[in-house]
């Protein structure tokens, strides 16, 4: 199966006259704005103008905390941007993303093959893929309470350690500095990795059973039919993913703050805690916005890098 | 379990017992995987049958001598808390299908065309996820107060809406990037416009991608806090997630039953998502066209 | 036209309404519009009535409708830890209700918004008399806040723990506390003299487990003019290290870096904790889920030799009214009818914590013998809680409690966390 270019016009229906030739050209032309225009109106209303409302804010000077703000520029971001914990945020930040979502696309990937081999039946397939996808199904405040309550010094898994001699039975997974990091990231990687799985599944279906037939025919093993089959195909996929993933994880902002809040000490402050707590426990909006709008900037740098390369790929 | 049919015809006893070695290794893989994965749902379970006082008892016990269904007996009398399923649920299909429908109408516009903008809105269309939703939290707000979609099931669709869109489009957009447009073409050079190239041709092609775009939407809808509660104003709108929330109070949380609400809010979702799943496996464009 | 123009001109009108609304927060309610003066809907944000018995608050707020022909109360309930969100949220927007639950953390903060009332002058314009009201939280001088109903934080100890470790009495004096925490803790088998919440979610723990040994030694953690004083000041010096005192003597639960107060209490409810300083809310809980657990209430210790009265700590559910009401009238009489004095009673009873009427007195008192203990040592004492009225009283708390954590840790001197902690409080003033 070939994939043309998609990026060509499509072909122009034969017309009478020039007049109507131009008249359907030029609807032809409009057609993809129309098709956008739910999309477009939603998002202009309902995101952009909070955004734009946000960037406002951030020129000012406590804006909704104090009935009446000044225009200060870019002091806010300066502010940010001079703040210690900023910068241990964006550091713990970009390791807790960029583990999570390694960890996403990996497990992910893992199960999603396990699933769809064709050497068990569909209903053990069946019954494991709704075993997979438990994760998905909690709201944050339950993950959030259910692993603090596993991993509570007295909870069940030191508990097991305990009896499998593999501890000393009190470990305090999300209040000791040197452990907190990893036990958020963990909970993160649980609660999350459904998402690559179910989008990677439903991506594996549409690779065609004889690309994988002309690669055994040609002497692949299992390794190289994995490798030169499905990953190119995939590949689009699980780029929109990390992509999506990480912009994502680093808005997770209720899994911290409610098994850590941002502890011990600062070791799992993240971007997201850090903003939360200058705007609704500092009362300064203004400060917040500016952060959020660097975040968004650093997001959009992303996003460019992905879009060029969609084109690219195309 | 049934026959596994051999996609090749190839013949099977020869490699019967390296199939059986790499079976085993599957099913203790996917075993692994389940352990993972379900067991501390397992744990959540456990917790909901038990009293509170036993939660945090150690040793930890799976069972205790004080099994009882209370926990789930007092959400399923609660008219209050019935209602919080009912609104979830409510909201979370409206959302999936609304999303599904715009989606795809964008993901043609992105696939099939090329057009002024095409890039840049691409780039917002991505991007305006970016923006902690803490701090969109009040402009937000306000928004939907002056739109007079406060306290309404339309405002928390349109802002669930908002926030599934961008992975729906790109989802969906890829997925069409991978059907070749020889197949919507033909049908347009016969004379059918667009919208029936779209829904005839390659929305139907398309089911796995719009089934696993389609959980995602329900599940980000299903498990939203923040705007839900923000959004909504009185106890005959709010949802799940808050009703989970209202258990822990100030002094001390109803652990029981926050997890007994948390597993019955699931199960529908589970058999919804048992219900659909066979189409993950229809491999529908699995050479169905060759070119 | 194009798709194009046409949604350009509908976002500029959006935003321009968007921002209109945002502006004029004034009376942006969305309470139904009232046309006669009659028929008046109060609406009601709080957070208590999914904590008392199922209806009992509801069918208070009824009596207040039958004396009050006309007024009819919405209740709006919400989680605790979301509360203050909605309210600086719901000021924002113009959407905040007439009448709302406050803590004393957030009102120095809503003060200066200007999402809450002055309620000094809707007293004197009611011609109030405020004589019963036991504590009315200021800022610059006016009410902002008044605390309803008063949880106080004594000590809890399980006697029969000490018993087993050697200790007869619960501890009155600290270095009594010491020896009682570390011979409980030599008992071994997970069993731990105290317990100490640190965690940065919710920091009261600061409020209840550390800064209350300075008030219940009659000391202060501010000066006279109310700024921080963190530094050169004994009484702070010494709670801080004998908190550091138990600390290295590993007599304090494990988990302390993110534990939260709900935590606490079930450490204690297990059996796994023998002292620990909580709020009387969870006395019947305990005897719930651990009837068979012998405790009892008794004052913080004080330092050695301080025979003054010992401050104790407390936590209120309060009451404000927005600015932005239209009805403050009506707003102030359901106010007025929950401190007056029976009612405020009831309420404190249901609530099980203490009036904010100084004269009402829960029943709860002459027939229980823990609670009547508590409200001697209420009485003894003087309520104490320097968080109150404070700005950004929960971020003060956060720092604090960051600086201690990296003391305890090892990671810097008390000293230094207390300099540390000062600079940063010094900031917030």
């Amino acid at each position: 199966m070939t994939t043309t270019q998609p990026d060509a016009g499509t072909r122009p229906t034969p017309a009478a006259s020039g007049r109507s030739r131009s008249m359907s050209r030029l609807r032809q032309r409009l057609a993809p704005y129309g098709f956008l225009s739910p999309t477009g109106v939603l998002l202009a209303v309902l995101m952009v103008t909070p955004i734009l409302m946000v960037i406002w804010y951030s020129l000012f000077d406590r804006a909704i905390t104090r009935p009446s703000t000044q225009l200060v520029g870019f002091d806010n971001y300066l502010e940010v941007l001079s703040d210690d914990v900023f910068w241990v945020a964006v550091r713990n930040t970009l390791v807790f993303t960029s583990s999570s979502v390694i960890a996403h696309f990996v497990l992910g990937l893992a199960f999603a093959l396990m699933l769809n081999s064709e050497l068990l039946s569909p209903r053990t397939r069946a019954a494991f893929r709704v075993l997979y996808i438990l994760p998905w199904l909690f709201t944050v405040a339950i993950t959030a309470v259910l692993w603090r309550l596993i991993l509570n010094p007295n909870g069940v898994v030191n508990y097991l350690l305990g009896v499998l001699g593999l501890g000393s039975g009190q470990v305090e997974w999300l209040s000791s500095p040197s452990t907190a990091l990893a036990a958020v990231t963990f909970i993160n990687i649980w609660s999350g990795y459904p998402f690559f799985m179910v989008s990677l599944l439903a991506g594996l279906q549409g690779i065609p059973k004889d690309l994988y037939e002309a690669a055994t025919v040609d002497g692949a093993g299992p390794w190289q039919r994995f490798v030169n089959v499905t990953i190119p195909h995939l590949w689009p996929i699980i780029l929109s993913m990390a992509l999506l993933d990480f912009i994502w994880t680093t808005q997770q902002f209720a899994l911290i703050w409610m098994t850590t809040g941002g502890g011990p000490i600062n070791a799992t402050e993240m971007l997201s805690t850090f903003i939360y707590k200058i705007a609704f426990t500092e009362y300064d909006f203004s400060v917040a916005s500016a952060a959020a709008v660097i975040v968004l900037l650093l997001s959009m740098v992303m996003a460019v890098f992905y879009v060029r390369h969609q084109k690219a790929r195309n | 379990m049934s026959a596994v049919t051999y996609p090749h015809g190839a013949t099977a006893p020869r490699t019967r017992p390296r199939r059986l070695g790499r079976r085993l290794a599957l099913l203790l893989g996917l075993v692994a995987g389940a352990c993972f994965s379900a067991l501390p749902v397992l744990w959540m379970l456990s917790s909901s049958f038990k009293r509170n006082s036993e939660i945090f008892a150690f040793p930890p016990r799976l069972v205790t001598e004080n099994f009882s269904f209370d926990a789930y007996l007092a959400i399923l009398t609660d008219p209050v808390k019935l209602r919080f399923f009912l609104n979830s649920y409510v909201i979370a299909l409206s959302v999936t299908l609304l999303t599904l429908v715009v989606a795809v109408h964008a993901a043609y516009a992105f696939s099939r065309y090329d057009f002024w903008g095409k890039k840049v809105i691409n780039v917002i269309v991505v991007s305006v996820q970016a923006v902690p939703p803490i701090t969109l939290l009040i402009p937000y707000f306000g928004l939907m107060v002056a739109l007079g979609l406060y306290n309404t099931y339309p405002g928390l669709i349109f802002t669930y809406m908002v926030f599934t869109l961008p992975y729906a489009i790109i989802m969906m957009t890829g997925y069409f990037n991978t059907l070749p447009r020889e197949l919507d073409e033909a049908v347009r050079v016969d004379g059918a416009g667009a919208m029936t190239a779209l829904w005839r041709i390659l929305v139907p092609i398309s089911v796995p991608g719009l089934v696993s775009v389609g959980v995602y939407t329900f599940m980000i809808a299903w498990n939203e806090f923040l705007f839900a509660l923000t959004l909504t104003r009185t106890e005959d709108m709010r949802t799940v997630p808050i009703g989970i929330q209202l258990l822990m109070g100030q002094h001390s949380y109803d652990w029981n039953q926050m997890m007994a609400m948390s597993i019955l809010g699931c199960i529908p979702v589970l058999a919804l998502f048992l219900f659909f799943q066979r189409y993950f496996i229809s491999g529908m464009t699995a050479g169905a066209v060759k070119i | 036209m194009s798709n194009g123009a046409r949604r350009m001109r509908g976002l500029a009108a959006l935003t321009g309404i968007a921002a209109l609304g945002l502006a004029a927060c004034s009376g942006g309610d969305e309470a139904p519009a009232n046309g006669e003066h009659d028929e008046v809907t109060l609406e009601f944000t709080q957070w208590w009535e999914p904590e008392l018995p199922d209806g009992e608050f509801r069918a208070l707020i009824d009596r207040f409708e039958e004396e009050n022909p006309g007024i009819t109360v919405e209740l709006l309930s919400g989680p605790y830890a979301a509360t203050r969100e909605q309210v600086v949220a719901g000021a924002a927007a113009g959407t905040m209700s007439d009448v709302v639950g406050l803590d004393g953390a957030w009102v120095n903060d809503f003060a200066q918004q200007g999402s809450i009332a002055d309620l000094s002058q809707i007293m004197s314009e009611a011609g109030y008399d405020d004589s019963q009201i036991l504590s009315q939280v200021q800022v610059d001088g006016a009410t902002y806040m008044i605390p309803v109903v008063n949880f106080v934080y004594p000590m809890f100890t399980n006697d029969e723990m000490l018993a087993e470790a050697g200790v007869d009495a619960p501890p009155s004096t600290r270095s009594e506390f010491v020896q009682a925490a570390e011979q409980v803790t030599a008992l071994g088998d997970n069993r731990y003299g105290w317990v100490l919440p640190l965690s940065l979610e919710t920091p009261n723990g600061i409020q209840n487990d550390v800064m209350s040994w300075v008030w219940a030694s009659g000391g202060s953690m501010l000066t006279d003019a109310g700024q921080p004083a963190l530094v050169d000041n004994d009484a702070v010096t010494s709670a801080v290290e004998h908190v550091q005192q138990l600390w290295d003597a590993g007599a304090v639960a494990p988990g302390a870096f993110t534990m939260k107060e709900q935590d606490k209490v079930e450490e204690f409810t297990n059996e796994r904790v023998a002292m620990m300083i909580s709020s009387l809310a969870h006395v019947n809980l305990i005897r719930e889920q651990n009837p068979d657990l012998d405790f009892s209430i008794a004052a913080i210790p004080a330092e050695d030799g301080y025979t003054g009265e010992r401050g104790i700590p407390f936590a209120s559910w309060g009451i404000g009214i927005s600015a932005n009401s239209e009805h403050p009238q009506e707003a102030w009489k359901l106010v007025e009818f929950l401190m007056s004095e029976s009612v405020n009673a009831e309420l404190a009873s249901m609530a099980n914590a203490f009036p904010g009427n100084s004269d009402s007195v829960p029943d709860f008192v002459s027939e229980d013998e823990l609670f009547g203990a508590a409200f001697e040592i209420y009485q003894a004492g003087y309520p104490a809680n320097e968080f109150t009225g404070l700005p950004v009283a929960e971020q003060l708390m956060r720092s604090f409690s960051e600086e201690l954590q990296k003391a305890l840790d090892g990671q810097q001197s008390l000293v230094d966390a207390l300099q540390a902690a000062q600079s940063r409080w010094e900031e917030e003033f």
